[in-house]
């Protein structure tokens, strides 16, 4: 299979490492039929298991970073990790706090990066977008 | 039965609320796709309208800043540095919480936020606000 899997449809599993519930609601926000992701094939599931993307929001707490490298690893490989929000991606407000153990670039690595607090719903699907940019490129480099 | 005869008519000829933001539907090949809107054959759709006021990435005017530094410190997240070397200020986007107390601080109106939000990258650092080249000239 490898690569293939992903031409189509990506399958988005979402997990909030402590943020704030503002990146959650633009990520929902992007579902709605006002920007519907759905279009695109883009659905969230339930279960990491079925995922082919992994959306992170928030810095990680220490109680949640077992937690995420389980997440991390229940990802069926080929997968693409996306960080939403500037707490991903480098701790925003939070970045001294005594309970984050760091962003999650520090614990996993992460493909992409969207900026914002909270981004707009259309940067988030600008940020899949890339996914699926880099995700093309190296299928492209596996039929070489 | 007439207001639901008008609901139908109205409904047939509505055009669809969703905002095709990059592109109606999957391109076969996002690359060839992104190349063709490089070169002017393809049309990325427009994002929805930001509302006024909206506070988007940082747009910093060098040759106005007195380099009075109260941008840094009343910065929320520590998102603005000093470079010393460059005698400018650096910005990092992926850290801003885009609260705009720089801007309302700024006694000089060196620091404006435009509307730019598209701002996803593979870099985390990508977003940064470097100084222009203009100052490397200067110096």
């Amino acid at each position: 299979m490898g690569l293939d899997a992903l031409k189509k449809s990506l399958w988005v599993f979402h997990l909030n490492t402590g943020s704030c519930n503002g990146c959650d609601i633009e990520i929902i926000a992007a579902l709605t039929p006002r920007y519907d992701v759905e279009r695109f094939g883009i659905k969230l599931v339930g279960t990491p298991r079925h995922a082919d993307v992994l959306l992170i929001t928030g810095p990680v707490t220490r109680k949640m970073k077992k937690r995420l490298l389980r997440v991390y690893e229940q990802v069926p490989e080929p997968k693409v990790v996306v960080v939403v929000g500037n707490c991903g991606s480098t701790g925003g407000v939070f970045y001294e706090s005594y309970n984050l153990v760091g962003p999650v670039d520090k614990l996993i690595p992460v493909d992409v990066y969207v900026p914002g607090c909270p981004p707009r719903p259309e940067a988030i699907i600008a940020g899949i977008a890339k996914a699926w940019e880099k995700l093309e490129r190296m299928r492209e480099k596996n039929e070489r | 039965m007439l207001s639901l005869a008008k609901q139908l008519i109205k409904q047939l000829f509505k055009k669809p609320e969703t905002n095709p933001f990059p592109s109606k539907r999957v391109p076969k090949s996002v690359i060839k796709f992104m190349k063709k809107v490089k070169k002017g054959e393809a049309k990325i759709n427009e994002p929805v309208k930001t509302p006024p006021r909206f506070r988007g990435r940082l747009i910093y005017y060098e040759d106005k800043c007195i380099r009075c530094k109260q941008c840094i410190r009343v910065c929320p997240a520590n998102a603005l540095e000093f470079d010393e070397k460059n005698n400018v200020i650096k910005h990092y986007v992926s850290r801003c919480t885009f609260c705009g107390q720089c801007v309302d601080i700024c006694p000089v109106k060196a620091l404006e936020q435009s509307n730019e939000f598209l701002l996803a990258d593979y870099n985390k650092n990508a977003g940064f606000l470097e100084p222009k080249e203009k100052e490397v000239e200067k110096g």
